[in-house]
């Protein structure tokens, strides 16, 4: 038997503690809410619920629902109106054209590339984050929340000047004599990741650092001073109990990245196209609704069942 | 008892506070009401010389408030065909090209002009003068190349789009039906027919032509001489010259297709006094002669006197004039769509 075994499944316990952190503050809440109902005030439930919800009904629920019915009409092209019907025609449109096809595979892509780069790179700052006893600690957090300061279409725009075939990298290489001509890093699929994966990156550290943070710096001690090799205390410890920070942070930049807007717009340029620039251009371009609602929605889902595709996996593991 | 009694004589001043303040402040407002124009226009230049050129000099002495809405024509347009059903809609001007006044007016969304109401309209130049809005500026499409990277100076559509410039060539991305319309002049089509084009323009790709998202885009790869040939309308020709760009233009042997910018009511416009107000502004003589000069665009109104320097730079001369060709507006809305996806699939894609 794994001597560690014990400490490794209290170690677990706590830090189920820590990303269960939501349960119990709803079971806060529930032991609140009925003291509030010994005292007689049973409305209060619903009127804290009610706000949330119908916000969420308005602002969300009803648009999907009219975006779904819109999915299902019919475009008439010459015209470039959108006709009412009931028909899956614009749903077959997309997955009979290798070229909208194309479009979603690159995506998807982009997606994982980003949020793997995202969690190689974001686990080790996260974890020097998490342990540093640094009385500069908030202000290193601070800094790497600092990308998120300015909005992707600046962000963007300062990626534009890097990378430029005049931009601060060619000029470089090329005063250094290391290239004769430029090299071509703007609107490629290069310049998108990175610039990508650099808008995301603070949310993989952040989702990363509060998960190392809740894992006792003992078990870590314990697994080395039973002889354990660092990559094996990682692969064994650190990173089973890390998984829910893992998860969390896999999903949001995975969600973040299939839904990229401004970057693969401005850094990789006309030719290189992702479903939410083609969502945009549906709609807003070629006034053609009932295609770009579909193709919304096709972007929903392939995002939801990949979410919760991965959900289940790690969830599974965990339990082991 | 008495804590109820205070708190209702409380809420009875309050209420009658808040009833005299309504009244205060909303008088005013309601009176300004129909004195409020709300212009559906590009951000950027275009907006800054309206409020300069037309707003402060003309509008705001009368007493009119300009508000804009700026944004890209596409979200305007989206927005305008959303509106479609409402009583009243947000805008009262929109200003789009002439081709998308067309789609607009297509599409039921705009209002008929009622050309007695526009007594500046009496100098527009009649093919200027739709029923569904009205020119304010134009300029046409020609061909702007660098001096220095391009030995021999193109005079046709088919010089320019030659798939022998490779990567020296470049395009813009958001305006493909001009780019069809030029290819297509140039291997024997017509401004109804853009099929012969496009098998040039494929070879252009081939040949690694440049595609720009963007006027601005494309701008910033002649400043950095990333591309030595393209073609744009003559007004941002002169605009970029004024910038320090080196480009000179040339009006294509083929011909030189309009680019005409108006500006039209949508139907459920809220204020459809001040949206004549503004179209009657617009065509001011001062108003047209000072965009000329700022924006190298040429006046649509016949009594707007522009220097003999700055028509040179921006109009064409008889025998160009004798080249303009207008838009085959129901052809180009038509095949809009058929257009885009074949730009997206085929030669960009």
């Amino acid at each position: 038997m794994n001597p560690l075994r014990p400490l490794l499944r209290a170690e677990r316990d706590n830090v189920m503690a820590v990303v269960t952190a939501t349960t119990t503050d709803a079971a806060a809440s529930a032991r609140l809410i009925a003291a509030e109902e010994r005292g007689g005030a049973r409305l209060t439930a619903a009127s804290l619920v009610t706000p949330a919800t119908v916000l969420v009904a308005i602002g969300l629920l009803i648009p999907l629902v009219i975006l779904f019915r819109y999915s299902l009409n019919e475009f008439v092209a010459q015209r470039k109106l959108m006709v009412e019907a009931v028909t899956v025609a614009n749903y077959v449109k997309f997955f009979t054209d290798p070229y909208y096809v194309n479009i979603l595979v690159r995506t998807l892509r982009v997606s994982v590339t980003v949020t793997v780069i995202c969690l190689v790179l974001g686990f080790p700052l996260a974890y020097v984050l998490a342990r540093t006893q640094s009385r500069f600690k908030n202000l290193l957090i601070m800094l790497v929340v600092l990308p998120l300061f300015v909005g992707n279409a600046v962000r963007a725009a300062g990626w534009m000047t890097l990378f430029g075939s005049k931009g601060a990298i060619n000029a470089t290489l090329m005063g250094l004599g290391v290239i004769t001509t430029p090299i071509e890093i703007m609107y490629t699929e290069t310049a998108v990741i990175i610039g990508i994966a650099a808008v995301n990156l603070p949310f993989m550290v952040l989702s990363l650092q509060s998960v190392i943070e809740g894992i006792s710096r003992d078990v870590e001690e314990a697994a080395f001073s039973l002889g354990a090799h660092p990559v094996a205390m990682f692969r064994r410890v650190l990173w089973p109990l890390a998984l829910p920070g893992v998860l969390a942070g896999t999903i949001l930049t995975f969600i973040l990245g299939m839904n990229a807007y401004a970057t693969p717009v401005l850094l990789g340029g006309p030719k290189f196209q992702m479903m939410g620039p083609l969502v945009y251009g549906q709609f807003a371009g070629v006034n053609n609704w009932p295609f770009g609602a579909a193709i919304s929605f096709i972007l929903m889902t392939a995002t939801l069942l990949l979410t919760v595709a991965a959900n289940v996996i790690v969830q599974r593991r965990y339990k082991r | 008892m008495t804590s109820r009694f205070v708190l209702s004589r409380r809420a009875a001043l309050r209420g009658a506070a808040g009833v005299a303040g309504a009244a205060a402040l909303g008088a005013p407002a309601l009176a300004q009401a129909n004195k409020k124009v709300v212009v559906g226009t590009w951000g950027g230049d275009y907006s800054r010389l309206l409020a300069k050129n037309i707003e402060t000099p003309i509008l705001i002495p009368k007493g009119w408030e300009v508000v804009k809405d700026e944004a890209q024509d596409p979200a305007r347009r989206a927005k305008v065909l959303a509106e479609k059903s409402l009583r009243r809609g947000t805008t009262d001007i929109q200003a789009l090209s002439a081709n998308n006044m067309y789609d607009m007016n297509e599409a039921g969304t705009l209002e008929p002009i009622d050309y007695s109401k526009i007594p500046n309209a009496a100098n527009l130049l009649p093919e200027m003068k739709y029923a569904w809005g009205l020119g304010h500026i134009y300029s046409g499409k020609v061909i702007l190349y660098n001096p220095k990277l391009i030995a021999t100076p193109p005079t046709t559509f088919a010089d320019t789009l030659d798939p022998k410039h490779g990567n020296k060539l470049g395009i813009i991305d958001i305006q493909y039906q001009y780019t069809m319309m030029a290819a297509s002049l140039a291997s024997g089509g017509a401004m109804n027919n853009f099929e012969p084009g496009k098998a040039r323009l494929l070879e252009c790709r081939k040949a690694g032509v440049r595609i720009y998202p963007t006027n601005e885009a494309l701008a910033q790869g002649l400043k950095n001489e990333e591309i030595g040939l393209c073609i744009m309308w003559k007004a941002r020709a002169v605009q970029w010259q004024n910038a320090g760009i080196p480009v000179q233009t040339v009006a294509a042997k083929e011909g030189v297709p309009l680019f005409v910018s108006g500006m039209c009511i949508p139907k459920n416009a809220p204020n459809k006094d001040g949206s004549y107000a503004y179209l009657d502004a617009m065509l001011t003589p001062s108003a047209q002669e000072a965009f000329a000069i700022d924006m190298g665009y040429n006046p649509t109104v016949k009594n707007a006197k522009v220097a003999a320097d700055v028509q040179k730079r921006i109009g064409f001369d008889e025998e160009e004039q004798a080249r303009l060709k207008d838009l085959d507006y129901g052809y180009l809305s038509s095949n809009d769509s058929a257009f885009k996806e074949w730009w997206d699939k085929s030669f960009k894609g």
